[in-house]
């Protein structure tokens, strides 16, 4: 499903070069639930960028769903994203002057459907991830934990192949942490969607059926775990 | 696109105070374009018409000759026998006058004048009996009385008589040169003074009935010209080039006819001239409104670039989002358009029923508009729509810098940014 193998990403911070990630090779199969983990710096974001397709790497090959993606132009990188990925952020992300609703279908609206069926997928996915009967207010009348439910929606909503999640509960406090993350596992086993998501959260990993260690931009351990 | 019209139009709502404020900034320039426009034109035909009324008449015959040197008021080239061209030209149902322009000096001697003194001025002999066909001399007439054939009197502008401190019943000594160059002086006193709208008029024209300049000038039934009167909105050109034809037709082929655009060149250049200064100083209002724009669309959009960061992760296109911004900005011209035009048109309404009166700015500083009193706005739906059309568009077209900018930043960039 998704294929890294020996990617390299460098910054350029000034004077300095900033060793981001310095090879990094990793297979992911479909439905699988994996925490990429470590110290704030180790690359976690970057990573997770690259998966993305919103940032590109100096060396290596991504490939994502059979995919090359180092190939593909900025319009077809942005239909690839539209069509196959989902993000979910640390800050939440949602669009203010959108209602809950409005917020989830804006990915569907990208996707050209027809008025019912972005209804429709709408209404079903907010309330699997139980915002029933909030569906028209608007982000600012949401609390935190409310507001990640509705990214939650807006990513899976388009049925994805992948979900990628940085940090998303780092803006949180750990009760609702651990509920969004309930979530995300229950979606993970409903739609068989992969999840990829970053922490430096012991209680996070805890979560995660595979663990992927980073540190210094390099994979310092790979674990799974049921 | 549907909806990204409904995001436009949200976030145009949802930043209420925002949209407010710019929308009033072109609101603000575009009504001043269109009351400016509009004061601009009222002007101009107010000047036209004066010009035309008090100055030059629609359309003048001369002889050719004279037309040349016109410059130098030539009385050695003039018209023998005008009323065989007047007849014709009435013929055609044109109103026709003759008059004698000469030039010369007025000398006035103290008491009943504060103090001996000598002006140069020009001189229009009229018929009294009919020269109110062509030019309408008589409505402005402010004391005193009109002229009288046969009588050595005269007819002066308020403004010279105030300047020289004369009044009706004064007496005045003309100092010119006859037809044939001989000096001569005219006893003369002030029978009317007259308040003409022209100032070019008001301020140093001096008018005498025509048989006291004939005799006088020893003119021998010789004029300078004749002046016919048009409806305002003839077309003069083809009637002026239809008179030469019927006089070339009559064997006359010494005599020119000229249209008001051909004798008041020094004004119309000036119109063209202010014109174009009215328009550096409509682009001047334009850009202070563009500035709001810009101003404003940067704010929006650099406020919003994590929220841009995530359209474009979510797989939105640079082109969606540049549509959805220039919405947008488009939607606050539109606001700001409407609300100009209305606030231009009710203000163009206000002074084309009240005028405005700026006498004083004309009565101290010769500007070239042959303008005096009160002045009406004129209402001009060409500029209207014009106004109402370039504040949408250019509203839209400044959105697409800042947008541009925000959109060659890196995705990861965006969302990093705080
Ligand atoms: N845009 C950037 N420019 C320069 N350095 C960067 C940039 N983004 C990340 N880095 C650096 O790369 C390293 C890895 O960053 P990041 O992937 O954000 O780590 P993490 O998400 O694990 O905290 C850090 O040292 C960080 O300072
Ligand atoms: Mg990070």
């Amino acid at each position: 499903m998704i294929t890294l193998r020996e990617v390299k990403k460098n910054y350029q911070a000034g004077e300095t070069i900033v060793k981001a990630l310095r090879g990094v090779s990793l297979d992911v199969d479909q439905g699988e639930f994996l925490s990429i983990a470590g110290p704030s710096g180790s690359g976690k974001t970057t990573l997770l960028n690259l998966i993305g397709c919103i940032d590109k790497a100096d060396s290596g090959v991504i490939k994502i769903d059979k995919e090359d993606v180092d190939k593909l132009d900025k319009n077809e990188l942005a239909l690839f994203r539209r069509r196959k990925l989902g993000f979910v952020f640390q800050t939440f992300n949602l669009i203010p002057v959108l209602t809950a609703k409005e917020n989830v279908a804006f990915a569907l609206h990208l996707l050209n459907l027809s008025k019912n069926e972005i209804e429709e997928r709408t209404m079903s996915l907010l309330k699997e991830v139980g915002l029933e009967g909030m569906e028209d207010r608007l982000p600012s009348r949401l609390s935190g934990g409310q507001q990640q439910r509705v990214a939650i929606a807006r990513a899976l909503v388009k049925k994805p192949a992948i979900v990628l999640a940085d940090e998303p509960t780092a803006n949180l406090d750990s009760d609702t942490g651990r509920a969004i993350l309930e979530l995300m596992e229950e979606m993970n086993k409903k739609h068989t969607t992969t999840f990829i998501f970053s922490t430096h959260d012991q209680m996070v990993m805890e979560f995660a059926h595979r663990l992927v260690q980073l540190h210094d931009g390099q994979i310092t351990k790979d674990e799974r775990r049921n | 696109m549907r909806f990204l019209i409904s995001l436009a139009w949200k976030n145009l709502s949802r930043y209420r105070k925002r949209t407010i404020i710019t929308a009033s900034a072109i609101a603000v320039g575009i009504g001043i374009y269109i009351f400016f426009d509009a004061w601009l034109l009222g002007a101009e035909l107010d000047s036209e018409r004066n010009l035309i009324w008090y100055e030059t008449s629609s359309i003048r015959i001369m002889d050719s000759q004279y037309w040349e040197e016109q410059e130098r008021l030539p009385l050695d080239r003039v018209v023998e026998n005008p009323e065989v061209v007047i007849k014709m030209v009435e013929e055609m149902n044109i109103p026709a006058v003759p008059r004698i322009r000469f030039g010369g000096e007025v000398i006035f001697y103290k008491d009943p004048y504060e103090q001996d003194g000598g002006v140069p001025v020009q001189f229009i002999a009229i018929d009294p009996e009919r020269d109110d066909r062509v030019f309408p001399m008589k409505q402005t007439l402010e004391s005193g009385k009109y002229l009288k054939s046969g009588k050595m009197e005269i007819m002066i502008g308020s403004w010279f008589a105030e300047d020289i401190g004369a009044e009706v019943g004064y007496p005045l000594t003309i100092v010119t040169r006859t037809r044939d160059g001989f000096f001569q002086t005219i006893d003369v006193e002030i029978a009317g003074i007259i308040n003409c709208p022209n100032p070019m008029i008001n301020n140093g024209t001096i008018f005498i009935p025509m048989d006291v300049a004939n005799n006088y000038l020893q003119m021998e039934g010789g004029v300078t010209e004749m002046d016919m009167s048009l409806p305002l909105q003839a077309d003069v050109e083809k009637t002026a080039q239809h008179i030469e034809e019927r006089l070339e037709e009559k064997g006359i082929n010494n005599l020119v006819a000229k249209t008001w655009k051909d004798l008041a060149q020094d004004y119309l250049a000036i119109a063209v001239q202010k014109r174009a200064g009215s328009n550096i100083m409509l682009l001047l209002v334009f850009i202070i409104a563009a500035v709001g724009v810009s101003n404003t669309m940067l704010m929006a959009i650099y406020e919003r670039v994590r929220e841009l960061g995530m359209m474009r992760a979510l797989g939105m296109k640079d082109s969606q989002i540049r549509i959805a911004f220039i919405l947008e900005a488009g939607g606050i011209g539109f606001i700001g358009s409407v609300a100009g035009t209305i606030f231009g048109s009710l203000i163009v309404y206000l002074f084309s029923t009240l005028g405005i009166d700026y006498s004083w700015i004309f009565k101290n500083m010769n500007v070239g508009y042959r303008l005096t009193g009160v002045m009406y706005t004129v209402w001009n739906p060409e500029v209207v729509i014009t106004a109402f059309i370039v504040g949408i568009v250019i509203s839209m077209l400044i959105a697409y810098i800042p947008t541009r900018r925000a959109l060659k930043m890196q995705i990861t960039d965006c969302l990093r940014n705080e």
